[in-house]
């Protein structure tokens, strides 16, 4: 019974300076080790009182209903769709890290992409939880799906809202897969140096048989390349689709051309902003130092000052086309915006998301762990205050003065989006726990001597 | 990719790398057609008897048609420095000759500035003060759209647009003498951020001004983006183009398979990113169905418009986007000729889409005056490409890099 | 058995006898004389044969003389297909079988159709760009002889291997050992076929699935049973979906008043403001109870009455009786579907006692209802009725004409 009996290939075996190997136990130890760091049972004991809270209070939404938030009329769409769009932002680096920064020949992707993959699907998970408790009957989200039913009726499909459902569910999907695919011969890896049983089995179990085959890898390698070839237009359409659920109404400030690419820049700086947050310090609890490098958060900061730079642009777009249409209207949004009553949401958005990055021009900041976590947090807080801009200050002041109304959340709004966090961070842990927190195989593969001279 | 530090980079003497006599016939003949097919233009514009209407319309589809491929090339350019690209250093000295043809577009500029200037209202109505002021909406941008702000808005985009693709290749090319200016390198690179960000506003604003303010009453937050995806699609298929022309005189034979694969990758990339910005724009348009906006598109679906609109769809983006999908077209020279060639005619058609509906509605016609504008224009600046690429290396042969270029291979 | 004899064993076990060979193992420790060995294999004419490495060497396709997969293929057949199931979808549910009016968007609006269309496009290809994978590989593939080795194990870290098989046309085991041994490798064993482990899954992971079966399978059969019998036992509320709310409906008791009604009475010899209708035919249809015949001056009939009364028929009428009033609305069909046995049909505009109606009993029967159909007078202004009423006339009209009403020179165009 070799099979499962726990056999240590490297027991003995001279490793010396092997690259490969040494990669290999960087990254496997985290998942091997007998306990982790004691700053991850810290975390996780807190992100699982935060998940702990999280239920709490959507158990008591769904008991008594919306009527605990904050929601009202004109503000029918508060927080929950704040977060939801918070959340589906985040989700989009990983995604672009893996299939864009792939395509594009970016090598030092190889160090970040795997948490940045699970980021990812942990962050589109919170999204998605949003949506379905906003909708008033949260036991009800399948007639979003069209499902023959007693009805006799279809969902509508010319509505955004409908879009988003395959969008969402398309693009949580597809980087599950990518993710997966991903880590099947790292799976593998886990696999063969499992001692115990349990493990080798599991991880057997989802490594599905791979050994690492030529004839296999020739194919792997081109699923990839398409899996990165069809996430790549696909990253860009599930912002542009949720940007549509605005940008089709007709209300001042949600109805603009721009959103959809708008929406995907800011979607991309945000979740690249969440991955320097990540990565500054799990490289410092899990000793990762050498594969995620400096070099490789100096990069990340510059992506995050490019497309800090083209949200700004966006911003100053829509300011001017507002000015520049003659619409009273959209004048009015706009000047409402940067100074009534929620202004200070504004400025924070417009300090976190266009000031606050303009610090990585200096490459003493952008090679300053202490910076890059700083402003990676402030960018995230930014780019929750624009999706807050955005939705609440056009919705309290539209086109009728008798309609106007102000917003004001709920001690359950704030419980529920922290505990959003908790859902994320306690998911986050337990892969870095338990599974392969770099993609091990396309390091070795980045490496100088992988290649035939 | 690896170094390859044992792959020798071209030498300075290799026959490859300059155009010799090969540019003298050529530039020489473009040149000749470029002036006679303008000067036919001219005549054909002012028999029309119309204040030059048609004429001034025909050229700025022509110039707009001109200007994205310049402005593409130096959005290009700065882009290769900003990223530090190795693959592309081989056909960059191409794309900086492209982009340093802004001062000779600044002047061919001046048929459009001048009749504005002179109070000349058939191409931009806001120029009208009796408009601007009678229409309510109107004379609220008259801030913004009058001759005064206009003429310099324009001196600015294209003072800058010439400052800045000058120095590109004034410090590429000076860079080829002396192998030893890396530092030289770096500092265009540094300032390439900040370009980026000009290019950003300028073509922003350009095509504001050039393009959107020709009905003064509408306006997209996205029109300058869409302008901008036509001027990357211009630029890579132009230099495709040009490579396989030189190829086939036995220059710029640095030039390999893959990096005609990239080139192809980004024409393929940014017709589907047209498509996307396109689809955008007149989905939202279209849903939120608010007669301000609408207006726009009530003028390219109603007559024989509709049928530009359809020809767009297809021929801009659903044929190239299969025809580029293959590997085996982006690396075949046949393949990838055909869909330059493709896309430069359909960005053509696209822009008169934009622009010609404001001279005549529900009627889409294109006749000498377009075709000799056209010509007149594109003959006129390839001659000047070629004139300025003569006694220049076609290659960056100072660039530390190149071999890296040289060996570059997709994987 | 398998080799336990560790990582320096430079010599091969030969096969025992009663258990076959499976193929000869050389180990490397660099990509590049994995590749250089590859190519040697590859000149030999061997075609069972297969390398094992961390990470995807490239240049191998090349050295070991691999074609390109037909994946991509497959893949842009799956998209094309995806892209045709976005159109069928949204066409058979908007625009075929459940046509209803949305924002006044066509029913078949294919602007608004291309989002959910590509995102269908990559769902399908995405699926089955793994699942191609996965199937043209040949995986899962749970056991292999392989696994037996222990210095195999290293294929997923740092190794590299080379395996050339014995059911290889050409394979003799001599000849291949020599060749790979002239490739320098770290080592070149023999590798058995796998007779050791067993391909049966656990009992009690059986066990444990068939539990799981039966165990899902409850609900359903709760759920079945449930539709075939009746009770009398009030509906399970899981979900009070606001089915208990506090509040007084209209004919409950209150016990608030003395006369314990929840709907108060009007005060005698009052009017509330702007209720005074003097003039009945307009209000009531009738004057002195008698059904008017014509319509009321308040509501002359014009060509702008007859085209609000088609809208507000659109709007009121139309779900049940149909754009032609035949009783052909949707809510209508969708019922009969349901055949649930209580639905009473909506009426036949056509029929001809309704066409002989006096037009003020069609205003009554929309003011207070008739058998199943609601009173429409407290949503639909009078004025409104009438034009309904109208409107109405003009359908009955449409589908009841004789050539012999057209003017003479359209009739002579008919000919």
């Amino acid at each position: 019974m070799t099979l499962l009996t726990a056999v240590n290939p490297y027991q003995g075996a001279p490793k010396g300076d092997n690259p490969y190997a040494r990669i290999t136990d960087n990254v496997a130890r985290i998942a091997e080790a007998e306990r982790p760091p004691v700053g991850w049972y810290i975390a996780f004991a807190i992100s699982t009182s935060l998940l702990a809270m999280f239920f709490a209070n959507i158990g008591y939404l769904v008991w008594n209903g919306i009527g605990v938030w904050g929601n009202n009329i004109p503000v029918a769409w508060a927080f929950g769709i704040v977060n939801f769009v918070f959340w589906v932002g985040i989700g989009h680096a990983g995604t672009l890290i893996s299939a864009i920064l792939y395509l594009l020949r970016q090598g030092w992707r190889t160090s970040i992409n795997r948490f940045a993959e699970a980021m990812t699907i942990f962050a589109v998970m919170c999204a998605g939880v949003f949506p379905g408790i906003h909708i008033g009957r949260p036991w009800l989200p399948y007639w979003m799906l069209p499902i023959p039913n007693q009805m006799q009726m279809w969902p509508q499909f010319r509505s955004p809202l409908e879009w988003d459902i395959f969008a969402v569910g398309t693009y949580a999907t597809v980087s599950l897969l990518f993710w997966y695919m991903g880590m099947m011969p790292d799976l593998a890896t886990f696999r063969d140096r499992s001692r115990t049983p349990i493990r080798k089995f599991a991880y057997g179990l989802f490594a599905m048989g791979w050994r690492g085959s030529s004839r296999q890898w020739h194919r792997y390698e081109k699923a990839y390349l398409l899996l990165a070839a069809l996430a790549t237009p696909l990253v860009l359409s599930v912002h542009s689709v949720v940007s549509f659920d605005f940008a089709t109404s007709q209300l001042p400030g949600w109805h603009t051309t721009i959103f959809p690419p708008y929406f995907v820049a800011g979607a991309i700086f945000g979740g690249f902003a969440m991955v320097t947050t990540l990565a500054v310090p799990s490289r410092q609890f899990f000793g990762l130092k050498r594969i995620i490098s400096l070099d490789h958060i100096e990069l990340m900061n510059k992506v995050i000052l490019a497309t800090g730079m083209m949200v700004g642009y966006a911003y100053g777009m829509e300011f001017f086309v507002a000015w520049y249409s003659g619409n009273e209207y959209e004048q009015f949004t706009f000047v409402n915006r940067a100074f009534g009553n929620y202004a200070w949401a504004y400025w924070t958005m417009i300090f976190c998301n266009v000031v606050t990055p303009q610090v990585f021009w200096m490459k003493r900041m952008r090679r300053n762990l202490w910076v890059t976590f700083a402003v990676g947090v402030l960018v995230n807080i930014g780019m929750w205050f624009e999706r807050f801009v955005i939705i609440v200050t056009s919705l309290t002041r539209d086109f009728l003065p008798s309609s106007w109304g102000n917003f004001r959340p709920t001690i359950v709004d704030y419980m529920t989006l922290a505990g959003s966090f908790g859902l994320f961070f306690t998911l986050f842990l337990l892969f870095c726990r338990y599974l392969p927190m770099v993609a091990m195989a396309e390091v070795k593969l980045s490496l100088p001597n992988s290649h035939e001279h | 990719m690896a170094e390859h530090p044992n792959k020798p980079a071209l030498s300075d003497s290799d026959p490859s790398l300059q155009l010799g006599s090969i540019a003298d016939r050529a530039v020489n003949g473009l040149a000749a057609l470029g002036v006679v097919a303008l000067v036919t233009a001219g005549v054909l514009g002012l028999s029309a008897h119309d204040h030059g209407r048609h004429f001034m319309f025909a050229y700025l589809v022509a110039f707009a048609w001109v200007l994205s491929i310049g402005l593409g090339a130096l959005w290009w350019v700065t882009l290769q420095h900003l990223v530090n690209a190795r693959w592309s250093i081989v056909v960059r000295r191409l794309g900086e000759l492209l982009a340093a043809n802004a001062p000779i577009l600044a002047l061919l500029a001046l048929p459009l500035v001048i009749p504005t200037l002179l109070g000349n209202h058939e191409l931009f109505p806001w120029v009208d003060h009796e408009l601007m002021h009678s229409n309510h909406v109107l004379h609220k941008k008259a801030g913004y759209l009058n001759v005064g702000f206009f003429t310099v808005r324009m001196a600015l985009y294209f003072g800058f647009w010439s400052w800045w693709s000058r120095h590109l290749l004034a410090r590429s090319v000076s860079q080829d003498k002396n192998t030893a200016t890396l530092g030289l390198l770096e500092r265009v690179r540094g300032a390439s951020a900040p370009g980026m960000i000009a290019m950003a506003f300028t073509i922003t604003f350009a095509a504001i001004d050039l393009l959107m303010s020709l009905d003064p009453l509408w306006f997209s937050t996205i029109y300058g983006v869409y302008y901008f995806a036509g001027c990357v699609i211009a630029v890579h298929a132009v230099m495709v183009l040009f490579t396989l022309w030189f190829q086939s005189k036995g220059r710029l034979t640095a030039v390999t398979r893959e990096h005609f694969h990239d080139l192809g990758k980004m024409l393929f990339a940014f017709t589907v990113f047209w498509a996307y910005i396109a689809f955008s724009q007149f989905m939202l348009i279209w849903y939120a169905n608010i007669p301000e906006e609408t207006g726009f598109f009530m003028e390219r679906i109603h007559g024989n418009w509709l049928h530009v609109s359809y020809f767009l769809i297809v021929g801009h983006f659903v044929l190239p986007f299969f025809g580029l999908l293959s590997r085996h077209v982006k690396r075949h020279r046949v393949g990838l000729a055909f869909w330059s060639v493709w896309m430069l005619v359909v960005h053509y058609v696209d822009l008169h889409w934009l622009i010609m509906p404001n001279y005549q509605h529900e009627h889409a016609s294109f006749g000498l005056l377009e075709l000799t504008c056209w010509v007149g224009l594109a003959s006129l600046l390839a001659a000047a490409t070629l004139r300025r690429a003569k006694g220049k290396n076609l290659v960056p042969v100072g660039d530390a890099r190149l071999s890296a270029s040289m060996a570059f291979e997709n994987v | 058995m398998s080799d336990s004899s560790g990582v320096s064993n430079q010599e091969p076990s030969l096969p025992s006898g009663d258990v076959p060979l499976f193929g000869v193992l050389a180990e490397y420790s660099t990509p590049q004389q994995l590749l250089a060995a590859s190519r040697v294999v590859r000149d030999a004419g061997y075609t069972r044969w297969d390398t094992y490495t961390p990470f995807p060497v490239h240049g191998i396709d090349g050295a070991m003389g691999i074609r390109p997969t037909i994946l991509p293929w497959i893949v842009l057949g799956a998209g094309l297909t995806g892209v045709a199931a976005g159109v069928a979808l949204q066409w058979a549910t908007n625009a075929f079988d459940y046509r209803w009016i949305v924002s006044g968007k066509p029913f078949w609006s294919i602007p608004a159709n291309i989002p959910i269309t590509f995102e269908l496009m990559v769902l399908f290809s995405a699926l089955t760009a793994l699942v191609g994978m996965l199937v043209l590989n040949g995986l899962p593939h749970p056991s292999h002889p392989l696994d037996l080795k222990q210095r195999f194990l290293r294929v997923t870290d740092d190794k590299f291997f080379l395996v050339i098989q014995a059911d290889d046309p050409s394979f003799k085991l001599e000849m291949a050992r020599e060749l790979l041994a002239g490739t320098s490798p770290v080592v070149v064993e023999t590798v058995d076929e796998d007779r050791v482990t067993s391909d049966r899954l656990p009992r009690p992971l059986v066990l444990g699935l068939m539990l799981l079966v039966v165990a899902a399978a409850v609900p359903f059969g709760l759920a079945a049973k449930a539709r075939a019998s009746t009770s009398r036992e009030p509906r399970f509320h899981v979900v009070p979906d606001m089915d208990f709310q506090p509040k007084m409906k209209a004919d409950r008791a209150n016990p608030l008043f003395d006369d314990q009604r929840a709907t108060r009475a009007q005060v005698d010899g009052t009017v509330a403001a702007g209720e005074l209708h003097e003039n009945t035919a307009f209000w009531t249809g009738r004057v002195d109870g008698v059904l008017v015949t014509s319509f009321p001056e308040e509501s002359p009939t014009s060509e702008a009455a007859v085209t609000r009364g088609r809208e507000r028929f659109g709007v009121y009428c139309a779900p049940c009786h149909g754009l032609v009033g035949r009783g052909d609305g949707m809510v209508s069909k969708r019922a009969e579907l349901l055949a649930e046995g209580t639905w009473t049909p909506p009426s036949d505009l056509q029929q001809d006692y309704i066409r002989t109606m006096p037009v003020g009993q069609l205003f009554e029967t929309i003011t207070n209802g008739v058998r199943t159909m609601p009173a429409y007078g407290p949503q639909i202004p009078a004025a409104d009725r009438w034009n309904i009423v109208l409107y109405v006339r003009a359908l009955q009209r449409s589908r009841a004409t004789s050539s012999s009403d057209l003017p003479a020179s359209q009739r002579d165009s008919l000919k």
